[in-house]
């Protein structure tokens, strides 16, 4: 998009009053999308976006300024926006700049194009929506939406890399809802990832569209969620966004440089019962959460947050981790050129354990089942979390009775994670379809884990207890 | 770019759509100017400045929908965009509904008072230290405030223009200017966070820094020492800004598409009354200075105010061209980023002050903020985690959170019994605190 000596200028603009980095940020993203209601195609999208972004780093502030018109003029006047951070906190220089490509791995096949021919993407719609219907008479609505993406980013830094990734994303969502004597249940399923569409040949929209129809059957039938404190056992793969509600964000460093995050300063330090590792990985092949180079041009990596319940470390962007004193892990993430950088997660997930599935439900006298869910919040300082469970059961003595609808799990992450009991042998990675949310930023991400089960949790419901 | 150019764009956009086989076109060309400091402990960590230009289409091609977005205004990569969109159309099915307005207008824009030209002439100097002296206050208010998330201002001006091809043009210039805070109090090994911020179209009607720093810092140290309430059944007093998160779910289910698409529990109940007598909700799209108040929505239409609840009564649910016609109703003017959205919404004030709801709660729960979200609005049922205080004999006992509080909608609205006179038109969906009669608390 920019050629080298362009990169070079502006780094040299942007560290014109100081500061101790600068990189430009430039991108260029197409995304087609359809989406199919009422049996058929209801509207389609393009969006093009381009721009760049340049920002300084100085000491712990940053000064950031971009611009959608590619223009020298209008680079060079983000260049200068930029610079003015230094003013306000001055700090050291960098001399003569000239940035050369790296080398980089991509775990994903660089070469996607988006299908010119659309009929592809209206065949797959139309595929999953006649699956749907046809699982139960009781189905009554489909709403199914496919979505192909390329995100190309040339990243330049004033340590000299010039990276150039270009990421894939494919989506295939399916929404079903089923309805009998006026009780509704709704159901949801969505896989893709950094892929070609030629995965769904294997994931087919049909496998997809008969999952979001199973789960809106099993709502249909389910029952009011009880109210109170219990067991709760963790589905294998998509339970995975309690990790990363309960454990990750907290161990993003930004939360942890500032001091505001619960597990601030508690590297070394025991955080959850024994049974607990978790990985944060953004090198695994075809995920969602998963780059070649992060946004700030360090490659994904495979990260260890946290071993037999012991805090090994955060994940860092390059601001936080220069101020820490380590280095980056190639968390640095945002979700365009508008915006700042800021530590995220890639694809978090828990090894397997000793445990069957089928012991942890027998040794489970009262409790709920979480198999998956809808979506989570946490609060970073005192690691308090909310979920919505997509799909959950009640276990009762051993067994797996009644599905249960509208619960909600209550919890603090610290307390959960020392309450785990049993970690099961079938740790998988959950269908991929999570974006996470921070500060207004929305990232593609992966989660798994194996069946977990946690001694006790409120679950907020409105059955009598 | 300014207003002519933006208009100029936007008909061009609409000549490029026309050319590449679009029936009728609809082009809006966004251009907004935006500010924003950060302030930690004495320095300023964050300092972001940039003009953003984005255009958004939507073509019509014998009833089939089509959308274009993009941030590149080079007209070629228009062209070509179009000549795709265009292409993609075909496989759309006809939609009878599918079209543009067929009345588009523009209220009086002077008399809605969006722009404020004291936000313009601000210098750099007096941003950054607004959000330095928002960061002190907290830090000074209170010795447990060790750390901050940061403390923020920022502005903007925001510039739409909007044209179709039945020959409508629109343009409006709106500032807003905001302030927010989020101390981190910290008493021995417990740590807690809390965040406030006011927000508005002019600078002289924010909320000065100080009251800012004294709510946040309020929020934050009240909390220390929270345990779980007892699992039972009791009244709820939902804080002004809680309850107007609680009005964000019932917008959700008065959204047209929602309820076009049976994703709503107020479905076939206009004109049953489904709130007590305390519940009066309007959506405005007129009121001057306000958040959400605009002269056109998002196609064209002119903006109004809307009854949506009177008394308790379901009047209407707010709609778009497209919904208004596939539910055989009008518009009312919510056509917003190409769907349905607020103007300005809100529930309307009572008269007591929220010391007296609480005063007359002889056992209940004060909410002062919620975790979590709803993913559908058809059941109505709401289940969220909440942090506040336990009432007992009209006063705060013991302050709670790692709970949830439970009920359906409908219990909800209907079991209003007092709403109080502290709203303030900080955000485009809001709401004064209100008490409802019974919801499920689970705690321990």
């Amino acid at each position: 998009m920019l050629d080298r000596q362009t990169f070079d200028r502006l780094l040299s603009l942007a560290l014109a009053h100081g500061g101790d980095f600068a990189d430009v940020f430039c991108e260029r993203r197409t995304s087609v999308g359809f989406r199919l209601m009422r049996g058929a195609i209801h509207e389609t999208s393009l969006g093009i976006t381009v721009g760049t972004g340049i920002r300084v780093l100085c000491g712990e502030s940053a000064g950031y300024a971009y611009s959608d018109d590619l223009s020298f003029e209008a680079l060079e006047r983000a260049a200068r926006t930029a610079s003015l951070i230094a003013r306000t906190a001055p700090s050291g220089t960098a001399g003569r700049i000239a940035v050369a490509p790296r080398e980089i791995h991509f775990p994903y096949d660089t070469r996607h194009e988006i299908a010119r021919d659309a009929s592809i993407y209206v065949r797959m719609l139309e595929r999953a929506d006649t699956a749907a219907r046809a699982f139960d008479p009781r189905i009554v609505a489909v709403n199914a939406t496919v979505t192909d993406e390329v995100q190309e980013v040339w990243i330049a830094s004033s340590d000299g890399a010039l990276v150039h990734d270009r990421r894939p994303l494919v989506s295939f969502g399916v929404q079903v809802v089923s309805n009998t004597n006026g009780e509704r249940g709704n159901g949801f399923h969505g896989d893709g990832g950094r892929t070609s569409l030629a995965f769904y040949d294997v994931t087919t929209p049909e496998t997809i569209a008969r999952e979001a129809a199973r789960r809106a059957i099993v709502n249909l039938e389910a029952i009011p969620a009880p109210a109170g404190e219990m067991e709760m056992i963790v589905g294998a793969g998509g339970g995975g966004v309690l990790l990363h509600e309960a454990v990750g964000h907290g161990l993003e460093s930004d939360f942890n440089r500032e001091g505001i995050s619960l597990y601030s300063g508690r590297v070394g330090e025991r955080v959850a019962s024994e049974l607990v590792t978790i990985f944060d990985d953004g090198n695994l092949d075809e995920e969602r959460g998963s780059i070649g180079v992060d946004d700030e041009g360090i490659p994904g990596q495979h990260k260890v947050l946290v071993e037999r319940g012991i805090l090994r470390g955060y994940m860092q962007d390059r601001q936080n981790a220069r101020l820490m004193n380590v280095t980056s892990t190639g968390s640095g993430r945002r979700q365009s050129f508008r915006v700042m950088p800021q530590p995220r997660m890639c694809n978090t997930h828990m090894p397997s354990g000793e445990s069957s599935v089928d012991e942890i439900i027998a040794s489970t006298k009262r409790g709920i089942y979480a198999k998956s869910f809808a979506g989570g919040q946490v609060e970073i300082s005192k690691g308090d979390f909310v979920f919505m469970v997509a799909e959950g059961y009640l276990v009762e003595n051993g067994r797996v009775t009644a599905a249960v609808k509208n619960a909600t799990i209550v919890g603090n992450g610290p307390d959960a994670m020392t309450k785990v009991v049993a970690v099961g042998n079938d740790a998988r990675l959950s269908s991929r379809h999570y974006t996470c949310g921070k500060g207004g930023q929305y990232v593609p991400v992966g989660v798994g884990m194996p069946t977990v089960k946690i001694s006790s949790i409120t679950v907020g419901g409105t059955a009598d207890g | 770019m300014d207003e002519t150019r933006a208009l100029t764009v936007a008909r061009a956009a609409v000549e490029a759509a026309r050319a590449a086989g679009a029936g009728d076109g609809e082009a809006t060309v966004t251009v907004a100017q935006r500010f924003s400091c950060e302030a930690r402990d004495r320095t300023v960590s964050k300092l972001e400045q940039s003009t953003a230009v984005s255009l958004s289409v939507r073509i019509f091609i014998d009833g089939r929908k089509a959308s274009f977005s993009t941030s590149d205004l080079a007209p070629e990569n228009i062209r070509d965009a179009m000549a795709r969109v265009v292409a993609q159309a075909r496989f759309v099915q006809i939609d009878p509904h599918a079209g543009l307005p067929d009345e588009c207008g523009s209220i009086d824009v002077a008399a809605l008072e969006l722009f404020d030209d004291a936000l313009r002439a601000r210098t750099d100097d007096a941003r950054i230290a607004d959000a330095l002296g928002l960061e002190r206050a907290i830090r000074d208010a209170d010795p447990r405030i060790l750390n901050s998330g940061g403390s923020h201002y920022a502005d903007a001006i925001v510039t739409a223009a909007l044209a179709n091809s039945r020959g409508f043009s629109g343009v409006h210039t709106g500032t807003r200017a905001s302030l927010s805070t989020s101390p981190v109090a910290i008493d021995g090994r417990d740590k807690r966070t809390a965040s406030y911020g006011t927000a508005a179209r002019a600078l002289g009607d924010l909320e000065p820094v100080a009251t800012v720093a004294s709510i946040a810092v309020r929020r934050t140290t009240d909390l220390f020492g929270a345990r779980k309430p007892p699992t039972k059944r009791l009244p709820v007093i939902f804080e002004r800004d809680v309850a107007a998160s609680v009005l964000h779910d019932v917008f959700a289910a008065l959204n047209a598409a929602n309820v076009a698409n049976g994703n709503s529990w107020l479905i076939d109940r206009v004109g049953e009354r489904v709130g007590s007598a305390l519940v009066s909700i309007i959506d405005d799209g007129t009121l001057a200075r306000g958040l959400g108040t605009l002269p056109f929505d998002g196609e064209g239409s002119p903006t109004r105010r809307t009854v949506v609840f009177d008394q308790g009564v379901l009047r209407t649910f707010l709609y778009d061209t497209y919904h208004a016609r596939r539910l055989g109703a009008r518009t009312t003017g919510n056509a917003s980023a190409g769907g349905i959205g607020p103007n300005n919404f809100f529930l309307q004030s009572g008269s007591q002050s929220l010391a007296d709801l609480i005063a007359a709660t002889e056992e209940g729960v004060l909410v002062l903020d919620t975790i979590g979200f709803a993913t559908e609005h058809a059941t109505g049922s709401y289940s969220r985690g909440a942090r506040g205080f336990f009432i007992e004999g009209g006063e705060l006992a013991y302050p709670i959170d790692e709970c949830t509080i439970a009920a359906t909608f409908p219990q909800m609205l209907a079991g209003i019994d007092a709403v109080a006179n502290d709203l303030r038109f900080d955000g485009t969906v809001v709401s004064p605190s209100f008490r409802v009669a019974e919801m499920t608390i689970s705690g321990n």
